[in-house]
């Protein structure tokens, strides 16, 4: 993904190397960002609803107390947002890499794309309209 | 990077890798498998999400809600929870790995020591978490 080197046009030296942030720069940085905080979201989760909560208590009044307050609906929804973004992205490099045939590729990613898209608006409904 | 064997284009003197038939398998070694399983890891936690969100959104429809989250308590279930926790520990250390080696580059050096740290305490992590998640189950205690 390197950039050619810019050439002075009358010299044919190389000018100094400006950086270029496309779009795959700011993916890269986003995946270190919302990595780390997922982290934290996602252990804590995990810890809560596993750990101090036994896995068999997790039922409907559980998550009825939990959304009453609404800083646990925005720790969830922020949690959905981030993991599925970040999941998102992961699988689309990982499409990238070992899908080789063009049609097919797009295909798989169309898929990823409409399903992720799907839950996201599903979970976020849910965490709403509970 | 592709680690398909399909690559036999470029010098073979340039690959350190071993020559089967007419491909060539990449040899990378730690960190090489750091990669592979961050990217295994990865995609069991994302699939394991896209479950996930179908499973809470019962909560408009408690009775299935509390059928199918009462799976979660059989001990089939309680240990693909431990083989959960353990995705979710190393993805999140090897994550660290990554981003230490990302932001300061002569954190490169130690990668491999960072790499059996990263094993040792997903090992230790799921060891103790996936005592407490199973423990309920065979004391008989589950919770209810």
């Amino acid at each position: 993904m390197a950039t050619p080197l810019d050439l002075d046009r009358t010299t044919g030296t190389a000018l100094p190397r400006r950086s270029h942030q496309n779009f795959e720069t700011w993916s890269w940085l986003f995946m270190r960002a919302s990595g780390l905080i997922l982290i934290f979201l996602a252990l804590l989760h995990f810890t809560v609803t596993h750990l101090v909560t036994d896995v068999a208590r997790t039922n409907i009044d559980f998550v009825g107390r939990r959304w009453q307050n609404s800083l646990w609906r925005l720790f969830d929804w922020l949690l959905l947002t981030l993991a599925l973004a970040h999941g998102l992205n992961g699988v689309r490099w990982s499409v990238d890499d070992y899908v080789r045939n063009p049609t097919l590729r797009t295909a798989v990613k169309g898929t990823l794309y409409t399903v992720t898209a799907a839950l996201f608006l599903y979970g976020t409904l849910t965490i709403v309209t509970f | 990077m592709s680690t398909e064997a399909a690559d036999t284009t470029g010098p073979a003197t340039m690959c350190p890798g071993r020559t089967v038939g007419p491909s060539t398998v990449y040899r990378g070694r730690s960190g090489q498998w750091a990669f592979v399983l961050h990217r295994i890891s990865g995609f069991l936690v994302f699939a394991f999400l896209l479950l996930h969100v179908v499973d809470v959104g019962l909560v408009k429809f408690p009775r299935a809600y509390n059928e199918v989250h009462a799976l979660y308590g059989n001990i089939a279930l309680r240990l693909f929870e431990v083989g959960l926790l353990a995705a979710l520990l190393y993805h999140s250390l090897n994550g660290l790995r990554i981003v230490m080696i990302d932001f300061f580059p002569r954190a490169v050096r130690s990668q491999k020591q960072m790499f059996r740290i990263v094993l040792g305490l997903t090992a230790l992590g799921t060891a103790i978490g996936g005592f407490v998640i199973v423990d309920p189950f065979l004391t008989g205690t589950l919770g209810l």
